[in-house]
């Protein structure tokens, strides 16, 4: 008899608890890892913003009690950062250094914040958005009815200033070519939506390009960002939300092939057959385009990591959703977007 | 979904290999919660072997309330060494804290690191202790003191006691160990408290009430030890043997100076020889042991029983028998000092039940072997022995010796040594005094002293009579009842260490609203009759917990009140749980177990 297979994945958000749990429902026996950087077990991102709304206690936010993951025999790996995948041995090395082995691995580790490159050396001044951690920073580190001040203004950094909005704070927005993102609009269509973020007591400044940010030491408001005609915006924090970068560094030597992401085949296996990838990492390859591209969103990544599970388990479907990309505004002067599903 | 609150009540294990600084970790951590006023109940565990081999656990309990006992979980766990603090990931409650070390000097296979153990419930805590300790000490010997400072960090807990504790501690090294363990505790504290804090274990900052006095971190050796001091011991000879080898390394430290005789002797029959022999003197004099010692000095109890010598025997059982279990705890030597020894040889035995109860039987068993002129026993063990405790000393020494009663004897007439008194304890006299020159001997004597078989009737009469008055000795608990007054469901009977999971066990049965009531015996020889008697009439259900396989305290209550006794009997060389003794009270209580009310059960629930 056989030993059961090891389904190593990389990666604990929405694709990889899709795949983790699916992977269990088809196979009993199996053996299934989840690494991942986080402190917490899965929780949706996309409620973060709800830190303001009172929920402070990250139990609140968990998709499924702790003890789901002892009931469904998934193995999750906590602060544990891979460094290494060897895609000819099917090792996984993890920073601590222990090796783990595995005979699938799916890598659904999603991607990170993208900084444009004049602000890189102002990352340590801005506050990040990415965990409850940091969500929980921010809203320690924000003065009540303060102000955010948010650089570009990615589809989930509109979401965190609506809720800012909502909740007395006060939100200025830099706009950029990732504002909106990952909708592809036109200038009218933005300006439009801009329009409509002002009404909801939004500042909006365009044709801006930050070059920097400061502090003030001890003096209101404590942070500043320096634009490029060398005028300055004030407010009590900085966030930066201009889209994703993938996070596949540590897949160098994987044997797999790598653009801005993994490249995948529509059954989401990479170039090595016993690695697939899902979610925000990958780029799948679209056959009438003739291009690999990424598909963001929750619901994008949730079936991605659905489909990986089911095609490392033996079957060949192909990603082929139709989700729609449409951001409006409806009667009430609401934003609505595809990208939020959860909202 | 309920947040599930500690309060200030909280356990930290710290767990590595001998040679890690575990235990002196612990010791730091335990100190500094004391001086900060924080109720402290911690115990150590290491193993017989020597340096690099073995697990070493040191538990430690802070609290702001009364705590009897160490917690069955663990709030948070800190691994100095991943192979021997696996097994113990399961010990740290849910929505607790694992501290660890991420940045290992040698790679380990799938399995090897402790974050491949802690559930999704546990909070993992990983951080570069080997890094940090290497770049603030250019070592990695100061892991230990990084992980506390950590700890220190993350829970809020100053860094000014931990400062100066540190410098006590090291106060006889150089003054660059000091500086760099303070580096270290700094590097660790500043990692900590940088970290975002995910556990729900909360530590607050309330301090107990105290008598005016500070409180005293002792460990139950530590307590025996300076009992004796205040009780003024002039003798002392012993040989040492875990877990009592460390009441004569305190005494060695702390008699000479005070003009006491210490000596250490070539084995633990010349220990109790000695010691007898200076108690005959008068001597306020003493040994300790633990039941091998004892087994050897059986013999020489029964002298000091015949020759009515005043002396205290400290004895601190481990598992036994033989070499047996020589640094895991028991309750195992129960009969040997109640019985052991040739003929009728009745002695007092005290079993103090937690640290405090240590100082204090220590300090009035020199007063009860005087009164009553024959050796007394103070039963103790490893448990007890190597538990630390916050203990509040009494403002005023009231162990000192009181002046003995000056003897006469009329004119002409012979001391009676051994006379038969209306309360059958005879004027007692020392070497010296003129005129009451007497024969102390182990044959069978007569009043005078003299060899006499036709005495020994009334002999054995007067030896066990005069003791009978023992349980009212004043100012000593010879037992107590705690919890319902009156008729109850379950009566828990304890006695020595177990009694502190007794305890606890019996508040959290009466949470669930389980009739319980609870009684420690503290005088085990003469047992205290009537109160158990009592004791016995008001409870429908008797449960009797102790660490030995025989259930040595039941048979003893049993044979002596003729009435059955559920015994909870246990031999695995580790305290008692609060879990296993609540099992049997409320199987005991006979209470439908959907009516019960697991406290704590509507908290847990997320």
């Amino acid at each position: 008899m056989s030993a059961p297979l090891h389904y190593v994945i990389i990666g604990s958000g929405s694709a990889g608890f899709a795949a983790a749990t699916t992977l269990r429902r088809a196979d009993d026996d199996c053996r299934i890892t989840m690494i991942t950087m986080d402190g917490l077990p899965f929780y949706n991102r996309y409620d973060l913003p709800q830190v303001f709304h009172g929920r402070h206690d990250w139990r609140d936010l968990l998709a499924v009690p702790p003890a789901f993951y002892d009931t469904m025999r998934i193995k999750l790996r906590r602060r544990s950062r891979v460094v290494d995948v060897d895609g000819s041995k099917q090792l996984v090395s993890l920073a601590h250094q222990e090796t783990v082995h595995y005979d699938r691995l799916l890598v659904c580790a999603g991607g990170r914040g993208y900084l444009p490159e004049n602000l890189i050396e102002s990352a340590r001044l801005m506050h990040g958005f990415g965990s409850f951690e940091a969500a929980m920073q921010l809203y320690r580190d924000l003065p009540k009815g303060g102000t955010a001040i948010m650089i570009g203004g990615d589809m989930v950094g509109i979401d965190l200033a609506l809720t800012l909005l909502e909740t007395g704070y006060h939100v200025s927005l830099i706009t950029n070519a990732q504002t909106f993102w990952p909708h592809k609009i036109t200038p009218d269509e933005q300006s439009v939506l801009l329009r409509a973020l002002e009404a909801k007591g939004m500042t909006v400044f365009e044709d801006h390009r930050p070059v920097g940010v400061t502090r003030d030491n001890g003096g209101q408001p404590a942070s500043r960002v320096i634009l490029e005609d060398g005028s300055e915006i004030a407010g009590d924090v900085v966030m930066s939300f201009c889209g994703l970068t993938s996070s596949v560094e540590f897949m160098l030597g994987a044997d797999v092939d790598i653009e801005r992401g993994l490249l995948v085949d529509p059954e989401l296996r990479t170039s090595n057959n016993t690695i697939w990838a899902a979610g925000d990492v990958c780029q799948i390859w679209h056959d009438t385009e003739k291009a690999y591209k990424f598909f963001h969103g929750w619901e994008n990544v949730r079936v991605m990591g659905k489909l990986a599970a089911r095609n490392m388990l033996g079957e060949h479907e192909i990603f082929d959703v139709n989700i729609e990309d449409r951001i409006e505004i409806d009667a009430d002067g609401q934003l609505n977007s595809t990208f939020w599903v959860h909202r | 979904m309920m947040m599930a609150k500690t309060g200030t009540d909280i356990q930290i294990a710290i767990c590595g290999s001998a040679g890690d600084g575990t235990i002196a970790s612990g010791d730091i951590m335990k100190r500094a919660a004391a001086a900060m006023g924080f109720n402290v109940i911690a115990f150590d565990v290491y193993p017989p072997e020597i340096r690099g081999f073995g697990k070493c656990i040191s538990r430690i309990r802070i609290s702001t309330k009364q705590t009897y006992s160490l917690k069955q979980e663990s709030d948070v766990l800190i691994s100095l060494n991943d192979g021997h603090a696996i097994p113990h990931v399961g010990e740290v409650r849910d929505f607790g804290a694992v501290i660890y070390d991420d940045s290992l000097g040698s790679q380990v296979a799938e399995g090897g690191h402790i974050s491949a153990h802690i559930s999704p419930a546990q909070i993992p805590y990983g951080f570069g202790v080997r890094q940090i300790s290497e770049l603030a000490t250019n070592s990695a010997r100061s892991r230990n003191i990084v992980v506390l400072g950590y700890a220190a960090g993350l829970f809020n807990l100053p860094s000014d006691g931990f400062h100066e504790i540190i410098r006590s501690k090291f106060a006889t090294k150089a003054q660059i160990v000091i500086d760099s363990n303070i580096k270290a505790f700094d590097a660790g504290l500043q990692v900590g408290q940088a970290v975002f804090k995910l556990d729900d274990v909360e530590v607050g900052s309330d301090s107990k009430e105290t008598n005016g006095a500070e409180a005293v971190m002792m460990t139950g050796n530590g307590a025996v030890a300076r009992g004796f001091m205040e009780a003024g011991i002039e003798s002392y000879f012993g040989y040492p043997i875990t877990p009592a080898t460390s009441i004569m390394e305190r005494l060695a430290v702390d008699m000479p100076p005070t003009g006491g005789k210490f000596l250490q002797t070539e084995d633990e029959i010349s220990a109790i020889a000695a010691t007898i022999g200076a108690g005959f003197t008068g001597s306020r004099a003493a040994t300790a042991t633990s039941g091998p010692g004892l087994a050897l000095m059986a013999e020489m109890v029964g002298l000091g029983v015949m020759a009515e010598v005043p002396v205290v025997i400290a004895v601190s059982q481990r598992g036994g028998p033989s070499t047996g279990l020589p640094t895991k705890t028991e309750q195992s030597d129960l009969n040997l000092a109640v019985f052991g020894g040739s003929g009728d040889a009745q002695r007092i035995v005290l079993a103090p039940t937690n640290v405090e109860g240590c100082y204090r039987c220590a300090g009035m068993a020199f007063d009860i072997a005087e009164t009553y002129q024959t050796p007394v026993i103070l039963l103790i063990d490893l448990y007890l022995s190597n538990r630390y405790e916050t203990v509040i000393p009494a403002k005023e020494n009231t162990f000192a010796p009181k002046p003995r009663k000056k003897v006469s004897v009329k004119k002409g007439e012979a001391f009676k040594r051994f006379e038969m008194t209306e309360n059958f304890i005879s004027p007692r006299a020392v070497p010296g005094e003129a005129g009451l020159m007497h024969t102390a001997t182990g044959l069978e004597h007569n009043e005078l002293g003299r060899p006499n078989d036709a005495v020994h009737m009334d002999m054995s009469i007067k030896r066990h009579e005069k003791l009978k008055s023992a349980v009212h000795f004043p100012g000593l608990n010879v037992s107590k009842r705690f919890g319902d007054k009156g008729p109850v469901d379950v009566g828990i009977l304890g006695w020595g260490s177990t009694f502190g999971e007794i305890l606890e066990t019996m508040y959290q049965a009466q949470a669930e609203g389980i009739s319980c009531s609870a009684m420690k015996v503290v005088m085990l020889s003469p047992l205290p009759l009537q109160s158990l008697q009592e004791f016995f009439a008001d409870c429908r259900e008797i449960l009797v917990p102790e660490l030995n396989y025989e259930g040595q305290f039941a048979n003893l209550i049993c044979g002596a009140l003729e009435k059955p006794v559920t015994r909870l009997s246990r031999a695995t060389g580790t305290p008692m749980e609060v879990q296993e003794i609540l099992a049997e009270v409320r199987r005991l209580s006979g209470q439908d177990p959907a009516q019960i009310q697991i406290a704590g059960a509507e908290g847990a629930q997320t």
